[in-house]
């Protein structure tokens, strides 16, 4: 049968790249330091699969038809499309079929409809993570794409049980295979909008607190609170599918700090599995 | 509200060949897509608040960035038209 062994979750901002070299000192070896020890974590929990949420950067899907969740159920996903991006040694990422497909179906009898492909790209937002966490190999992904980018997104509770039907899809699938969680994007940020380069700290602070509390206390505040604080703040859903999946419980912030020169809150956090 | 020939525009941009035509014969990659030309003037003006109630933001951000538009303007823009 297989196991959780962990959640994660790190911001996932472009200028981590295209601005690294801008990036004070000090703040760099801080943003460094988080990676690898985020890093470190994943692969002191060995897993088999990593699940990675994340939300499409318009690399898969367009008007025509923009699905609120995608399940990557492929052999093998591309690497980022993003020229900046091709730093990135990995152009073909391994996926997991059988279980990919397995989550499919329990999120069907399970009443959830999330589309599925069979080869999507993995934009910067699954792989900036992945890049600065110095993975030497990567376990097989899993793509789960959750729409925070052009309205209408899933609601913050159907993101949390999400997390939840991840947990319990791990729980009922055959194989004994080690399964983790990777939130991406957030905290709180701006893109194209007039309060772009903005960073609302006290919303930060107060999201990473509320996530030491009941998860109807984080909804409510990210209900209330999220409309005015950047629609890049909308990722904070990645981070809410990783604690469903551990559970609720288990949070532990690695490190908070905003940073205007790649104009994020840049959060990192894990989950024990418990 | 989407504009959907405006928005196709935007995502057909990030691919970096798809960016250098357009850089260099605007005009003939805009006549393959059914932009009104308010829009189009909007385009040519550099006109970012007029074209942000069009589109998505994220779209609009790479529409500058791919035409070479710095942050710093782009922003100030945003803000100030």
């Amino acid at each position: 049968m297989a196991s959780f062994v962990g959640a994660f979750a790190a911001s996932h901002g472009p200028l981590l790249i295209r601005e690294w070299e801008a990036v004070p000192p000090g703040e760099k070896s801080r943003l460094k330091n988080a990676f690898e020890e985020l890093g470190r974590r994943l692969k002191s929990a060995k897993p088999d699969v990593l699940i990675v949420v994340s939300p499409d950067h318009w690399s898969n899907f367009f008007l025509d038809n923009y699905p609120a969740v995608c399940l990557g159920v492929g052999a093998a996903n591309e690497g980022p499309p993003e020229p900046w991006m091709k730093g990135f040694a990995h152009r073909e990422i391994a996926g997991h079929p059988g279980f990919a497909l397995h989550i499919a179906g329990e999120a069907m009898r399970a009443g959830f409809e999330p589309s599925v492909s069979h080869r999507l790209k993995l934009d910067h937002g699954a792989c900036i993570p992945l890049w600065r966490m110095g993975l030497e190999t990567l376990p097989k992904i899993v793509p789960m794409l959750l729409n925070s980018i052009e309205p209408p997104m899933p609601s913050l509770r159907r993101c949390f049980d999400w997390g939840r039907l991840l947990a319990s899809a791990i729980q009922t699938y055959k194989e004994n295979i080690r399964v983790a969680v990777l939130g991406t994007g957030g905290l709180s940020h701006s893109i194209g909008e007039p309060t772009m380069g903005a960073i609302y700290e006290d919303f930060d602070h107060e999201t990473i607190r509320l996530f030491s509390s009941s998860e109807d206390s984080l909804i409510s505040y990210l209900e209330d609170e999220l409309p005015r604080r950047g629609n890049g703040s909308e990722e904070v859903r990645n981070w809410l599918v990783a604690h469903g999946a551990a559970g609720g419980r288990g949070f532990e912030l690695v490190d908070y700090l905003p940073v205007p020169t790649v104009i994020v809150g840049c959060g990192f956090a894990s989950w024990r599995a418990s | 509200m989407r504009d959907y020939w405006l928005s196709k525009l935007f995502y057909d941009l990030q691919s970096p060949a798809a960016a250098a035509e357009y850089r260099a014969e605007r005009d003939k990659v805009l006549d393959r897509y059914r932009i009104e030309a308010p829009v189009r003037r909007a385009l040519a003006e550099n006109d970012v608040p007029f074209l942000a109630q069009r589109t998505n933001a994220y779209l609009l951000r790479y529409y500058f960035f791919a035409t070479g538009m710095k942050d710093d303007e782009f922003m100030r823009r945003l803000r100030h038209g």
